[in-house]
C-alpha cells in the first residue's frame, strides 16, 4: 500500500535537546497511535509533520507532496487537519463562526460553499445544534469537538491528533474515540496520546516514542506480545521488575523479568509499552 | 401568520440569486426576504431551473444556520471588505472593541498633557509617544502567544506572511486613523503636528523585519527601546529649549522614511519565516 506519509531521519534540536533522533516512518490510512511519555518528542514530532516546524535534517512527503518548498508545504497544508494540543479559540465566536474561520484559512473563499462545509463538519461532531453558541459557553468536550472540526475542514486525507482526549471525563472520551474512529475511515489519522486505552480501541497500528527516538514499530497485538510471559502477580512490590502498581484487588501488578514461579498475568498493550520503555513510564502510565 | 412585504428583491437579483452570483450584503437581505415572502419564493422558483433551485435552497438553508456577523465585520463588509477578509480581520486580537477603547484613551490623555504642559508650544510629547502605538498594536495582532488560533493559523495554507499583512494594514489604519484624529486637534502646530507619521511606520516595519530573528515580543520591545533612547539622546543634544527635536526635523524625518522602507525591504525578504513556527516558540 502506498503511505500517505513517508518519513526517513528526520531530527530536530532546540539547543541542547535533542528533540527528533533520526525518526523515520510510514503511515498508511487508518489510526496509528504515538504513545510516549511526557518529553518524548511526540509533540515535536506532530508539528513538524503538520508543517508548523522544519527539522533540522531529514526529509518526509505528505500524499506525494514535499514539503521542502513553499509550494510543496502549501500543498500539504491543503490535505492536512491539525488538532494541536491545545487548540486556541477566539471565545467570542460562536462554534460556527470559529470554524468558518478555520475553513477561510483553508481557502474556503465562497460564502455558500464554505457554510455548507462548516455545517457538515459541525453535524459530523455531533455539534450541530450548538453551533450559534459562543465558544466561551461551550464545555471542555464540546470545545475540543469543535476544534475537531476545524480540522476536518475540507476533508483533509491526514489528519493529526495531539491528545485529543486529555482532560475529557470518561464519556466525553469514548465520545471522543467515536468521533475519531469515524474520521479514521478512509483517511490517515496519527493520533498521539498517553492513553493506552486510545491505541487500543483505535489504533491498526502504534509507534512508542522516548528520547525523540522511535523505540516501537508496529501492531497494537505485536506491542502486547512483548509483554508475553513477563508480566507477574505478588503480594508485594518486586523489587526486581522493572515497573511495579498495586491494582484495584491490592496485589503488585509487575512487568519486567519474572522470578521461578511467579504467578503469570496475561499481558496488555500497557505492558508492553512500558517494557519497550524499559520502565521508564511506569509511574506516568500508572497514575 | 405572515407577514406582508413591502419590498421585494428586484427580477434580475432573483436571477443572479438563483445563478448564485448575488454578492453579500444584497445576498443576505435576500435570504432573509425570501423566507418570508410567498411572492419572491414564486418568481425565485420562475426563474431558476430545477438543479439550480434546489442548490438555491440548500444554500439557503445553509445562510439561515450562519450566524450574522457581529458589528466590526458588519461594518468591513459594508465598506467593500470581503466577507472572507473580514472574518479574518474580526479575529485579529487588538481590533477588538477593548484595545482600540485603550488607544483612544492613550491617545487623549498624551494629548492633554501635550496642550497643558509648560510645552504647548510644541508637540514634542504627543509625536514622540504617538509612533509607538501602531508599533505595539501590530505586534499584538500575531503571535504563538498573542493568538489563540495562531498553531492552528500556522498550518493553514494561507501564508502567514498574508495574514500578517493583513492584520498589518488594518491595524495601522485604525492606528494610524486614530493618531490623525488625534492630530487634527493640534492645529497651531501645522505639518509639524504629523511628524509621528514616518516614525511609526519605521518603527512597525523595523519591528517587523526584526520579529523572525528576535520574536514577537523581544523584536518590538527592542525597536520600542531604541526608539525611546535615540529621543533622549536627541533632547540630550537639543541646542535650545524649543528648538525641534531632531527625529522630527526634515532630516530626520528623511532618516524615518529611509528606515521605513529598508525595514520593508527587509520584511518582504524574510516573508517565508513568517509561514511556520518561530524557532523556540515550537
Amino acid at each position: 500500500m502506498t503511505p500517505t506519509v513517508s518519513a526517513s531521519g528526520l531530527s530536530l534540536h532546540y539547543g541542547a535537546t535533542r528533540a527528533l533522533d533520526d525518526v523515520s516512518l510510514r503511515l498508511t490510512p487508518g489510526v496509528t497511535g504515538l504513545l510516549g511519555p511526557n518529553g518524548a518528542g511526540k509533540t515535536t514530532l506532530l508539528r513538524v509533520l503538520a508543517t508548523a516546524v522544519p527539522a533540522d535534517r531529514g526529509a518526509f512527503t505528505v500524499l506525494g507532496h514535499d514539503p521542502g518548498s513553499a509550494r510543496g508545504r502549501q500543498e500539504v497544508r491543503r490535505r492536512l487537519g491539525y488538532l494541536p494540543q491545545t487548540p486556541g479559540f477566539h471565545p467570542d465566536f460562536t462554534a460556527f463562526e470559529f470554524v468558518d474561520y478555520v475553513a477561510i484559512l483553508k481557502e474556503l473563499t465562497d460564502r455558500g460553499a464554505r457554510h455548507r462545509e462548516v455545517r457538515r463538519v459541525l453535524e459530523e461532531v455531533d455539534l450541530g445544534d450548538v453551533r450559534g453558541r459562543r465558544i466561551k459557553k461551550l464545555s471542555g468536550g464540546m470545545r475540543q469537538r469543535v476544534a475537531l472540526a476545524a480540522a476536518l475542514v475540507g476533508d483533509p486525507g491526514f489528519l493529526v491528533l495531539d491528545e485529543p482526549t486529555v482532560g475529557l471525563d470518561p464519556e466525553q472520551r469514548m465520545r471522543f474515540r467515536e468521533l475519531i474512529a469515524r474520521a479514521g475511515e478512509g483517511r490517515t489519522v496519527l493520533l498521539s496520546t498517553h492513553q493506552t486505552e486510545d491505541v487500543a480501541m483505535l489504533c491498526h497500528r502504534v509507534l512508542v516514542m522516548a528520547s525523540g527516538a522511535v523505540r516501537f514499530d508496529g501492531t497494537p497485538a505485536e506491542l502486547t506480545a512483548r509483554a508475553a510471559g513477563r508480566v507477574w502477580s505478588s503480594t508485594q512490590r518486586d523489587p526486581g521488575a522493572k515497573a511495579g502498581w498495586r491494582t484495584g484487588t491490592g496485589t503488585f501488578r509487575n512487568v519486567g523479568e519474572p522470578p521461578a514461579g511467579a504467578e503469570l498475568l496475561e499481558p496488555t498493550l500497557q505492558d508492553g509499552y512500558l517494557l519497550t520503555l524499559d520502565g521508564a513510564g511506569a509511574t506516568e502510565v500508572a497514575a | 401568520m405572515s407577514i406582508e412585504n413591502t419590498w421585494h428583491v428586484a427580477e434580475d437579483d432573483l436571477r443572479a440569486y438563483a445563478r448564485g452570483e448575488l454578492a453579500a450584503p444584497l445576498l443576505w437581505s435576500a435570504d432573509a426576504h425570501l423566507t418570508s415572502c410567498a411572492r419572491c419564493r414564486g418568481v425565485l422558483a420562475g426563474v431558476s431551473d430545477v438543479a439550480a433551485l434546489d442548490a438555491g435552497w440548500e444554500r439557503l438553508d445553509a445562510e439561515l444556520d450562519a450566524p450574522r456577523p457581529g458589528w466590526f465585520e458588519g461594518l468591513l463588509v459594508r465598506l467593500g471588505v470581503a466577507d472572507h477578509t473580514a472574518r479574518l480581520l474580526a479575529a485579529t486580537p487588538v481590533l477588538r472593541r477593548s484595545w482600540l477603547g485603550a488607544v483612544v484613551s492613550v491617545l487623549v490623555t498624551t494629548f492633554v498633557i501635550a496642550v497643558s504642559s509648560r510645552a504647548a508650544h510644541s508637540p514634542t510629547l504627543f509625536l514622540a509617544f504617538t509612533p509607538l502605538l501602531p508599533l505595539a498594536g501590530v505586534a499584538l495582532s500575531y503571535g504563538p502567544g498573542l493568538d489563540p488560533t495562531y498553531e492552528m493559523a500556522v498550518v493553514s495554507p494561507t501564508h502567514g506572511f498574508r495574514l500578517l499583512m493583513i492584520r498589518t494594514v488594518a491595524v495601522l489604519a485604525a492606528g494610524l486613523g486614530l493618531n490623525g484624529l488625534a492630530t487634527l486637534a493640534l492645529p497651531d502646530y501645522g505639518l509639524r503636528a504629523l511628524a509621528w507619521l514616518l516614525p511609526a511606520l519605521a518603527l512597525t516595519a523595523s519591528g517587523l523585519a526584526l520579529t523572525p530573528r528576535l520574536g514577537p515580543v523581544l523584536a518590538p520591545s527592542a525597536v520600542g527601546g531604541a526608539w525611546v533612547a535615540v529621543l533622549l539622546a536627541a533632547n540630550a543634544a537639543q541646542p535650545g529649549a524649543d528648538a525641534t527635536l531632531a527625529p522630527f526635523t526634515a532630516a530626520g524625518q528623511g532618516v524615518s522614511g529611509a528606515v521605513a522602507a529598508l525595514g520593508a525591504g527587509l520584511l518582504f525578504l524574510f516573508r517565508d519565516r513568517f509561514d511556520v513556527f518561530p524557532r523556540g516558540a515550537a
